[in-house]
C-alpha cells in the first residue's frame, strides 16, 4: 500500500476543497440556530410557571438523550410527508440546530445559575430593572464559563456535520466516500478528509480561546 | 430512592408497551427494530469495554514520567478527539483493507466507537487521578510503597469514584453514537428504522419507537451509574 | 563517639529564589528524640519532608547510619542515588502527617496491613497479627473494622501512627501531629508518642508547637528560623533560658499565648 500523491492532487483535493465551505456553512448556521433556540429554551426552562418549565425540561432531556442521527432521519422523512419540502442541507442544518439548542440551553442555564445569589440581591437592593440586571450584572458575569462550553459545542458541530452525508448532503464525508467508491481507493480521500477536520478543529479551538480571552479582558478587566 | 422508582416505572412502561405492540399494528415493524436493537447492544457493550480500557491506559499514560509513553498517549487522544467518528469508522472499514487488513464490520464498528470515546474518557481518567489529594501519595511514599502499587491500590480506587458521573455521561453519549455504525454496513436500530420506513412509511410511529428505545437505554445507564456511585462512596465522607 | 543515626551535611533546599534550608547541618544520635520548634512557615516541616524524600535537595548530603541517602557511592565518588537505593534506605524511615492521610477506602486494619503486605511482602496472616497488636497498643483494637470517616481526628491520627509502626521503621518523623486536632483530642495522641519515646527503640524527629510536651519528652530541642538551626540544646536550657535573640522572641510570644 503506498500513498498516491498524484491521485491526491489530481482528484482528491480538487473534489474535496470546494466542499469545505459547505461544511463550514452548515456548522456556522447550525451553531447560530442552536444559540437562538437554546436561549429561547432556557428562558422557558427557567420560567416561574411550572406549566412551562417542566415540559420545557422534558423536551430538552428528550432531545439530548436521543441520537442526533435519528433526529436527522426523522426530520428528513417527516417534513415532506407534512408538505414541507426542503433541500437536504437545510434539513440538516435544522436538525443540527435543534439538537445542539438543547445542549446550549443547559449551558446558558448553568452559566446563569453560577452567578452568586448575592449579585441578584444587590441589584434588587439598588432597584435595578430586570433588563438592566440581566444586561449589566448577570450576563457579563455568566459569560466566562459559558464561552468555552459553547466553543466546545461549536467544535462538536464541526464533527457532527459528517452525519449529513446520511442525508445525501454533499459535504466532506460524502464527497470522500464518493471518490472512494468511484476510484476504488479510499486511503487518500478519507485521510485527507480526516486531516481537514483536524485542522478545522484546531482553528476553531484557537478561535474559542481568543473569544475566551476577549471576554475576560473586555468584560471582566 | 426517586431514581429507582423512575427506573422501575420506565422499565415497566417499556415492557407494557412491548406487550401492547405485539398485539397492535406496530407488529409490522417492531421485530425488525428489535433485531436492530440487538446489534446496537452488541456494539455498545464491546465498545464500552474498549473505551474503558483505552481511557485508563491513555489517561494514566498521559501522566507518566516516561516521555515516549506520554507522547503516544497525547497523540492518540488528540487524533481520535480531533477527527470525526465517521472518519475513523471509514478508516477502519474502507481504508485498512488497502493496507492489507480487512476487518469485519462489527470489529471496525467497535474499534471506531471504542477508541473514539476512549480518547474522551482518557481526559476524564486523567482528571480523576489528579483529583486524588497529594497527601495520599505522600502517605504511600512514607510507607515505602512502590509507585505501581501506589497507583493500583491507593490512587485508582479513589479516582474511580470521582470518575463515575462523567464516565456515565460519556457512556450515554457513546450508546447514542452507535447510531452511525450503519456507515460500516451494520444494521442497528437506526438503520433498521430507516429501512422499515422505506417499506411501511409509518414515519412517526417508527421513529418514536426508535427514539424511545434509545431513551430507555440512556435511562438504564444513568440508573446503573447512580447505584454504582452510591455503593462505591459509602465509606467516603468527603472532606474531613 | 557512635555513628549518628541521621546526619544532615550542608543541606540546602530552594524554591526558586527562596532558600528554605540554608546549608543545614545536624547530627542525630540513635534512639534520640529531637524536637524542632520555630515560627510558622519557617520551613521546619521541610526538614522532615526532605528526609522522607517528599522533596529533593539542591546541595548537600543526608546520611542514614553513615550511608549516604540522597547520594550513593560509585567507586570513590558520590553520585545521585538510584531509585532502588533510595527505596532500600527509606524503608528505615516512617512519617506521621499533620493531616493523617489515612486511606479513606480502607478500614483501620486495612490501612495498617496494606504496606506490610505490598511493600514488605508479609503474609496476610502475619500482617493482620502485627496490625492488631499495634492497634491495641494505640488503644483502638475495637475500631479495627471502622473506616476513617467513622473515626474522630484523634483516633485517625492514632491509626496513622499504628500504620507507620507496622512497617517497623527505625526512624520516626512527626510533622505537627496534633496541629489539626481539636484540643480535647491532643492528649490521646501525645500519650502514644510519649509511650514510643519512653521505649527508646526509635530515633524520633518531632516538629510541634506543644512546648510543654516538647520539654517533657525531648532529648534535645532545636530552634529553626531563616533556613538554619539558630540554637539547640537540652529542653530545659533552650525552652527555659534561650540564648539566641530570635529564639527568645519566639518563645516569649508562644508562652504569651498559652
Amino acid at each position: 500500500m503506498d500513498w498516491d500523491w498524484q491521485f491526491t492532487f489530481d482528484v482528491v483535493l480538487p473534489r474535496l476543497l470546494p466542499v469545505v465551505p459547505i461544511t463550514i456553512q452548515a456548522t456556522v448556521l447550525s451553531f447560530l440556530l442552536a444559540l437562538a433556540l437554546g436561549l429561547g429554551l432556557m428562558l422557558l426552562r427557567t420560567s416561574s410557571s411550572r406549566l412551562v418549565s417542566i415540559p420545557a425540561g422534558e423536551v430538552i432531556e428528550f432531545i439530548r438523550g436521543t441520537p442526533l442521527l435519528v433526529q436527522l432521519f426523522f426530520l428528513f422523512f417527516l417534513l415532506p410527508e407534512v408538505g414541507i419540502v426542503l433541500p437536504p442541507l437545510t434539513t440538516g442544518i435544522l436538525g443540527l440546530g435543534i439538537y445542539n439548542s438543547a445542549l446550549c440551553a443547559e449551558v446558558f442555564r448553568a452559566g446563569i445559575l453560577a452567578v452568586p445569589a448575592g449579585q441578584w440581591e444587590a441589584a434588587k437592593a439598588l432597584n435595578l430593572s430586570a433588563y438592566r440586571t440581566y444586561r449589566d450584572i448577570i450576563i457579563p458575569q455568566s459569560l466566562p464559563p459559558i464561552v468555552p462550553a459553547l466553543g466546545n459545542y461549536l467544535i462538536g458541530i464541526f464533527k457532527e456535520t459528517p452525519l449529513l452525508s446520511f442525508l445525501a448532503v454533499a459535504e466532506l464525508m460524502h464527497a470522500s466516500k464518493l471518490i472512494g467508491s468511484e476510484y476504488y481507493r479510499f486511503t487518500e480521500a478519507v485521510t485527507i478528509a480526516g486531516a481537514f477536520f483536524l485542522i478545522m478543529s484546531l482553528v476553531a479551538a484557537g478561535l474559542v480561546r481568543l473569544a475566551e480571552f476577549y471576554v475576560r479582558k473586555r468584560i471582566l478587566h | 430512592m426517586n431514581a429507582r422508582v423512575v427506573a422501575i416505572a420506565a422499565l415497566a412502561a417499556f415492557l407494557f408497551g412491548l406487550v401492547v405492540a405485539t398485539f397492535s399494528e406496530t407488529r409490522v415493524f417492531l421485530p425488525a427494530l428489535l433485531q436492530g436493537a440487538l446489534v446496537t447492544i452488541q456494539v455498545a457493550v464491546f465498545s464500552f469495554l474498549l473505551m474503558m480500557a483505552s481511557a485508563f491506559v491513555a489517561g494514566a499514560g498521559k501522566l507518566s514520567a516516561i516521555g515516549p509513553v506520554r507522547w503516544i498517549a497525547i497523540g492518540y487522544i488528540e487524533i481520535f478527539r480531533g477527527t470525526s467518528l465517521l472518519v475513523q469508522l471509514f478508516w477502519f472499514y474502507f481504508v485498512m483493507p488497502e493496507f492489507g487488513v480487512t476487518l469485519p464490520a462489527m470489529v471496525a464498528g467497535v474499534l471506531g466507537v471504542g477508541l473514539n470515546f476512549g480518547a474522551y474518557g482518557a481526559e476524564i481518567v486523567r482528571g480523576a487521578i489528579t483529583a486524588v489529594p497529594r497527601g495520599q501519595l505522600e502517605a504511600a511514599t512514607a510507607l515505602n510503597m512502590a509507585p505501581f502499587k501506589r497507583l493500583v491500590r491507593i490512587v485508582i480506587p479513589q479516582a474511580a469514584i470521582v470518575m463515575i458521573p462523567p464516565m456515565g455521561n460519556l457512556t450515554i453519549e457513546m450508546v447514542k453514537a452507535t447510531s452511525v455504525v450503519s456507515a460500516v454496513t451494520l444494521v442497528d436500530i437506526t438503520y433498521a428504522s430507516v429501512q422499515q420506513n422505506q417499506i411501511h412509511y409509518r414515519t412517526i410511529e417508527i421513529f418514536m419507537v426508535t427514539l424511545a428505545l434509545y431513551y430507555c437505554f440512556s435511562q438504564l445507564i444513568r440508573f446503573s451509574m447512580g447505584m454504582l456511585e452510591e455503593r462505591a462512596s459509602r465509606h467516603l465522607a468527603r472532606g474531613h | 563517639m557512635t555513628e549518628p543515626k541521621i546526619k544532615f551535611d550542608q543541606v540546602t533546599k530552594r524554591y526558586g529564589p527562596l532558600t528554605v534550608l540554608d546549608a543545614l547541618s545536624l547530627d542525630i544520635a540513635p534512639g534520640e528524640l529531637v524536637t524542632i520548634i520555630g515560627p510558622s512557615g519557617s520551613g521546619k516541616t521541610t526538614v522532615l519532608r526532605v528526609l522522607m524524600t517528599l522533596e529533593t535537595i539542591e546541595e548537600g548530603t543526608i546520611y542514614i547510619d553513615g550511608e549516604p541517602f540522597n547520594m550513593m557511592r560509585s567507586g570513590d565518588r558520590l553520585v545521585p542515588a538510584s531509585k532502588a537505593h533510595i527505596r532500600r534506605i527509606r524503608a528505615k524511615i516512617g512519617m506521621v502527617f499533620q493531616s493523617f492521610n489515612l486511606f479513606p477506602h480502607m478500614t483501620a486494619l486495612g490501612n495498617c496491613i496494606e504496606a506490610p503486605i505490598h511493600s514488605l511482602g508479609l503474609a496476610k496472616r502475619d500482617a493482620v497479627k502485627r496490625a492488631e497488636e499495634l492497634l491495641d497498643m494505640v488503644g483502638l483494637a475495637d475500631k479495627r473494622d471502622h473506616y476513617p470517616s467513622q473515626l474522630s481526628g484523634g483516633q485517625q491520627q492514632r491509626v496513622a501512627i499504628a500504620r507507620t509502626l507496622a512497617m517497623q521503621p527505625e526512624i520516626l518523623l512527626f510533622d505537627e501531629p496534633t496541629s489539626a486536632l481539636d484540643p480535647e483530642m491532643v492528649g490521646e495522641v501525645l500519650q502514644v508518642i510519649r509511650q514510643l519515646a519512653a521505649a527508646h527503640s526509635y530515633t524520633m524527629l518531632l516538629v510541634t508547637h506543644q512546648m510543654g510536651f516538647a520539654r517533657e519528652v525531648s532529648d534535645r530541642v532545636c530552634f529553626f528560623d531563616g533556613g538554619k538551626f539558630l540554637e539547640e540544646g537540652p529542653p530545659q536550657e533552650l525552652l527555659g533560658a534561650p540564648k539566641n535573640e530570635r529564639a527568645k522572641q519566639f518563645l516569649s510570644k508562644v508562652l504569651e499565648a498559652t
